[in-house]
């Protein structure tokens, strides 16, 4: 558990406002090296309950490495080590006792490459619920599926060829499915690491779209290199700029008023 | 070009430099395609050479001459006993029966003429007998025609490798025996026809009777054993390695450790397992499960440089996926990585056991070259394997031996050219885009 007390007296570099009346999750002072590089440095934020954040900064700034170390993604890699605190709902998720299996049950992810996997697309939403045992019957993960499919507005396009191959769809429509399969096993927040970049403005409008709609229901942290998707789609948005987060606050704020010369750099284009 | 006074080239002299030096590219390139098409021509003519060659030499080995006589299954005679038992039948006197059948044609005279007629027909006839009488006891007592298979020196003389005009001291037949070989011809008992023995016989010293089928069923045994030894340690060495062995020191040596076996000389494996499975545990010489294990060690390095090749072609992207939504690392690897690299590693292991369907000297080793007439019932029974079968049958100084040996490896290439087309085959249907 992280004290309560000493959460909001943290000592940062970063302008603007880290904390959340509502945090979901509680980033204190993050250090995250690649072997002796370190990518991350001393990074501390609030993400709070149903916001939409999106992370900004130019590329190899650390905005993916910082976001895979919500839900441990970066275990992954042998030689990545993580410093300093990420809580969720209080709890020290690299604690000794936390299971990453059930952290990434809560905390989904979409990753920049549509990677649907090599199954139908039925298999491809209903693999989570499986392995995570959501579901009892095959009715029940018919319904899990079909609702995920709706929620993510795949479900009109792909119901009558629910076993033909997930990776038959277009990129769009397969972005949509990841999308799909991460909220089948309801999470409570996702990660999104430039969901758009690899899709046409057509299929990037439709996920922006399903991004607004999610951001109801779940906390959603977007990485994205399209500053006008950022302003579009988030509430907060953070700029990130080798390895350190340099200012954080309202998405209007930041991109009318940022108060960092970074910050103002990368926006009006000068950095990138 | 000059030093002190470079300058940039205008557009004309640059394209007139590039134009010249195109056509001295093309020509490197024409002399190379030139020497390309020669070399694969000259692979493509060694091979045709060879598949004539043993075809020619082969194709012959699968026929065989056979001598039809109108035999009278006397009751008493094959069957002193009167039980039809297998010893009973053994005891009898079928060789005679089927020597005075064949007298009854040729009519020999005195006992010289009598001593070369026997050596017409294969000293195997007697058991054709018994054999046919145990499948159908009612022909006991009939006269009824049966074909045998004529002495291998008959048949290489109707083959003409056993020339007429040779000198009698010079041949393996005399002149008796062709006079009533050419008696039995010109009563048209002699046919030409599919071998019964050359699928279906099993070892023997008397060529026209010797078939590969003990060694086909030994090979078959050998492979399953080493399929069932070497596939599963294979494919688990490399998931370890790939996926959870940490890289340092140790992992490494391992590593270059295993690429140096795949090219230790295979008779090194077989001396191993006679010091080890021999010499240490005292398990048989000459059965399959030894011959197996001996050839899983051979064939372990292959599978698991193979299969860590697929496992690491699988896209990370997908283990990210499995990964990113909660799969558990074993998860991830047996339902997502396995599945996704199964293709190559049963091509490779299919290229693996290829190699060790031909493989002859480490099972010399371990003595599967014994000399086993009967056909191996299990792993644990005394065997022998193709590809010895051959060497045995190439030693041997018989002509029809000679047949057969090309007859044998035909068989041998037949399987290696299935197995390879279901390796292509497996990757071509497992294989899926991503
Ligand atoms: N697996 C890795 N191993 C070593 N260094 C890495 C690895 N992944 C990223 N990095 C380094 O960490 C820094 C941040 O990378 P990344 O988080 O991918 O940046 P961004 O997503 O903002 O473009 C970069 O300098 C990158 O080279
Ligand atoms: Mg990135």
């Amino acid at each position: 558990m992280v004290s309560n007390s000493n959460i909001n007296n943290v000592k940062t570099k970063t302008i603007g406002e880290i904390f959340s009346k509502d945090p979901k999750i509680i980033c204190r002072n993050v250090d995250v090296f690649y072997g002796e590089k370190q990518a991350i440095k001393d990074v501390s934020i609030d993400i709070a309950s149903r916001e939409i954040i999106s992370f900004i900064g130019p590329s190899g700034c650390g905005k993916s490495t910082f976001l895979r170390c919500l839900n441990r993604m970066n275990d992954t890699i042998d030689t990545c080590k993580v410093k300093g605190s990420i809580s969720l709902d209080k709890e020290d998720i690299y604690d000794e006792k936390i299971d990453v299996v059930t952290l990434r049950a809560k905390i989904g992810m979409v990753f920049q490459k549509p990677n649907p996997f090599p199954k139908s697309i039925y298999e491809n939403v209903a693999y989570g619920p499986k392995i995570h045992g959501l579901s009892s019957s095959k009715e029940e993960l018919d319904f899990i599926v079909e609702n995920s499919l709706k929620d993510s507005g795949l479900w009109e396009e792909v119901k009558d060829r629910l076993q033909s191959p997930g990776t038959g769809l277009s990129g769009g429509q397969q972005q949509r499915l990841c999308i799909a399969r991460a909220i089948a096993v309801s999470p409570e927040i996702i990660l999104m690491d430039e969901p758009c970049s690899a899709l046409d403005p057509i299929a990037t409008a439709k996920i922006e779209e399903l991004i607004n709609q999610l951001g109801k229901n779940y906390s959603i942290v977007i990485v994205t290199h399209s500053m006008q998707q950022a302003a579009r789609i988030s509430q907060r948005t953070a700029y990130f700029h080798l390895g350190e987060l340099i200012e954080v606050g309202e998405t209007k704020k930041i991109f009318t008023m940022p108060e960092d010369k970074q910050t103002e750099a990368y926006i009006s284009g000068r950095i990138g | 070009m000059n030093k002190n006074n470079s300058k940039m080239l205008t557009a004309d002299e640059a394209s007139k430099i590039v134009a010249s030096s195109v056509i001295r590219r093309r020509k490197k390139n024409a002399r190379l395609k030139t020497y390309g098409r020669i070399a694969i021509g000259l692979a493509v003519s060694f091979l045709i050479f060879l598949f004539v060659s043993i075809f020619s030499k082969g194709i012959p080995g699968f026929f065989q001459y056979y001598v039809t006589l109108d035999v009278f299954l006397d009751r008493d005679r094959l069957d002193p006993k009167g039980d039809l038992s297998p010893e009973s039948l053994y005891n009898g006197d079928a060789r005679s029966i089927v020597l005075e059948s064949l007298y009854k044609v040729i009519k020999p005279k005195g006992r010289k003429e009598k001593k070369a007629a026997k050596k017409i027909i294969s000293s195997n006839a007697d058991v054709r007998i018994s054999k046919m009488v145990l499948d159908d006891p009612n022909i006991l007592g009939k006269i009824i025609p049966i074909t045998f298979a004529v002495d291998d020196d008959i048949d290489s003389f109707l083959r003409g490798y056993i020339k007429r005009e040779t000198p009698s001291s010079e041949r393996r037949i005399n002149d008796k025996v062709i006079k009533f070989v050419d008696k039995l011809s010109a009563e048209n008992k002699i046919s030409y026809k599919f071998s019964d023995y050359i699928l279906t016989g099993s070892a023997s010293r008397s060529p026209e009777i010797a078939g590969i089928k003990g060694a086909f069923i030994g090979s078959m045994l050998t492979l399953a054993v080493c399929f069932i030894i070497a596939f599963p340690l294979g494919v688990a060495t490399a998931v370890y390695l790939e996926e959870f062995a940490p890289k340092n020191k140790i992992t490494e040596i391992i590593e270059v450790n295993i690429n140096n076996l795949a090219a230790v000389p295979s008779v090194v494996f077989g001396i191993l397992g006679l010091a080890i499975f021999i010499g240490i545990f005292g398990m048989p010489r000459s059965i399959p499960l030894l011959g197996g294990m001996v050839l899983a060690l051979m064939t372990l390095p292959t599978i698991i440089i193979s299969s860590r090749a697929a496992i690491r072609a699988v896209p990370p992207s997908i283990k990210d996926a499995a990964y990113g939504i909660g799969a558990s690392k074993l998860q991830t690897i047996f339902h997502h990585v396995l599945p996704l690299a199964m293709p190559g590693m049963l091509t490779g292991t299919i290229i693996g056991m290829a190699q060790a369907l031909g493989e002859t000297a480490p099972l010399l080793m371990i003595g599967m070259v014994a000399f086993i007439v009967d056909i191996p019932g299990g792993v644990t029974d005394p065997g022998t394997v193709l590809p010895v079968q051959i060497f045995m049958w190439a030693d041997f100084a018989e002509r029809m031996f000679i047949q057969k040996t090309s007859s044998a490896i035909i068989v041998l290439l037949v399987f290696l050219i299935l197995m390879n087309a279901a390796a292509v085959i497996l990757r071509k249907k497992l294989e899926r885009r991503w």
